[in-house]
């Protein structure tokens, strides 16, 4: 199966009102597929998610095109800014009662283990390359869909960490990417006012390898249960 | 050969979560290599059975702060060897060199004839901070299963590991069987994986003299410079007391490659490193 193909059917099993969001991560300006252009706006990566799942933009977004250091941070993409890396910044935002927790929490947010030249975006089912994550933005059912179908081959339980705080870039792309396994998240103060993530909606990511496995359970879920 | 070893970060997934996500990855593991995954304190619960169900060897480090919970996958061809009819020190050798060659997590069976060869190869696994998993019987020989371990980094405030051997050799050929032991018991050290330094002093330190050891041979085991010539190419330090050499008219010139003159303050500083253990001939 394709990404192409499976896109398109993840879209309709689940009745997504996007498209799911293909997210590499490029080394070189090499290891950018060809036919994807440099992004031609400044914004930041939940933005960039949306509009690739949304308005199906795709592009590559380097250091310069990301607005958000935080989320370029983590992804190692540049250095994570110091008032980031020493939670100063979530301290002072009101999201931790003291420094300690939220030094505690920016120390345990997923970081990427390797530096980046760009992040790349793109429609699933238009990208034709091959991703890191696919990062879905569903809504709780969808959620549920999803999860279960993870689970419809093997079983066990699933288990998703987050922290309120950089969602779409640390527990949604580089959570995933290191462990290859989903992760859930509830989306950050910045993804849901600036990026249009909305109130009814959480974000998945998902390692590749599983796309098939999922698209499968999904189909056997739509004929049992329509 | 197994690849790089991969690390996975969960500090701050706090159980039984992580155990829930490190079952995921494993069960998602598309090759079986060595994973660490880095955890909070108290996040450990029941990863451990997970690394049963799925045939994983888990050692835990721990620096205080965070624990590294490394997965190997236990080998499913066990290597086997009998040393039956093999006499100390060469059972308990045979068996160091397996084990330095063998990854965490993987097993070896040793047969013998002899009840107590397998307990002093026992003595020697556990020496070299692996484990023995299991002894028994089978076809009227005596067996253990040893499983090689990942050693633990000792912890602040931990007893010291005694994992270096200091032998004080001062009788010199004139006790043949005393020279002797001093190469014997340093091959099986190193076999070990100990670190083995040999310090000469008084009549000891001719041994070191070029062509001394040369005139010793036992009928049962080497000549004893080969035995010595053996050791220093394992890794063993050899240090000649400065003093004593001086009093028998031995230079540094005089010495068998490998050796070395040293001064009262290197062996004193041997004697109070609590690391070492020390050994009199």
């Amino acid at each position: 199966m394709s990404y192409e193909s499976e896109g398109k059917e993840l879209k309709e099993l689940l009745g997504l009102k996007g498209s799911p969001v293909a997210v590499k991560l490029a080394k070189t300006v090499a290891d950018v597929p060809a036919g994807i252009p440099k992004m031609s706006e400044k914004t930041r990566h939940c933005q960039f998610v949306q509009n690739a799942r949304l308005k199906g933009v795709k592009g590559y977004a380097t250091r310069e095109e990301h607005q958000c250091k935080g989320g370029a941070g983590v992804m190692g993409i540049e250095t994570l800014p110091q008032a980031v890396a020493s939670g100063d910044m979530y301290y002072k935002l009101g999201n931790f009662k003291t420094a300690e927790g939220a030094l505690e929490t920016v120390t345990a947010m997923p970081k990427s283990t390797e530096n980046y030249y760009a992040s790349i975006y793109a429609p699933l089912e238009a990208g034709g390359f091959e991703p890191d994550v696919v990062v879905v933005v569903v809504n709780p059912k969808q959620a549920l869909r999803i999860t279960q179908a993870y689970l419809h081959a093997t079983g066990g339980r699933v288990s998703s960490d987050y922290s309120g705080i950089q969602s779409i870039c640390a527990d949604a792309v580089i959570a995933v990417k290191e462990r290859n396994v989903p992760n859930m998240t509830f989306g950050c103060n910045g993804s849901r006012k600036n990026s249009g993530i909305a109130d009814d909606e959480v974000i998945i990511g998902i390692p590749p390898k599983s796309l098939a496995s999922i698209v499968e359970a999904l189909k056997t879920f739509k004929e049992k249960w329509g | 050969m197994r690849e790089t070893t991969k690390t996975i970060v969960l500090t701050g997934v706090k159980a039984p979560n992580a155990a829930i996500t490190i079952e995921n990855i494993i069960k998602g593991a598309e090759d079986r290599n060595d994973i660490i995954f880095m955890i909070s304190p108290g996040s450990e619960t029941g990863i451990d059975a997970i690394a049963k169900k799925y045939g994983y060897h888990m050692e835990i480090n721990a620096d205080g702060k965070n624990i590294g919970a490394r997965f190997a996958p236990v080998s499913k061809a066990m290597k086997e060897i009998d040393v039956t009819g093999d006499t100390c020190p060469g059972p308990a050798i045979t068996v160091g060199n397996h084990l330095s060659s063998m990854t965490a997590g993987d097993r070896v069976k040793v047969k013998s004839g002899c009840s107590d060869s397998i307990e002093d190869i026992a003595m020697a696994v556990k020496a070299a901070g692996s484990k023995v998993v299991e002894t028994g019987n089978e076809d009227g020989k005596h067996f253990l299963i040893a499983e090689k371990a990942i050693k633990a980094a000792a912890q602040a405030g931990a007893p010291v590991e005694k994992d270096k051997l200091l032998i004080v050799q001062s009788n010199g050929i004139g006790n043949a069987e005393r020279a002797y032991a001093t190469f014997i018991f340093s091959k099986v050290a190193l076999s070990m994986g100990k670190t083995v330094t040999i310090f000469l002093l008084m009549d000891g330190s001719s041994i070191a003299r070029k062509g001394t050891a040369a005139g010793v041979k036992h009928p049962a085991f080497e000549r004893l410079d080969k035995m010595m010539d053996d050791v220093i190419k394992a890794g063993a330090k050899i240090y000649v007391c400065e003093l004593s050499a001086q009093f028998r008219g031995i230079k540094s010139t005089d010495l068998v490659p490998g050796a070395k003159l040293a001064g009262a303050a290197t062996y004193l500083e041997l004697l109070s490193d609590p690391s070492y253990t020390i050994a009199n001939f």
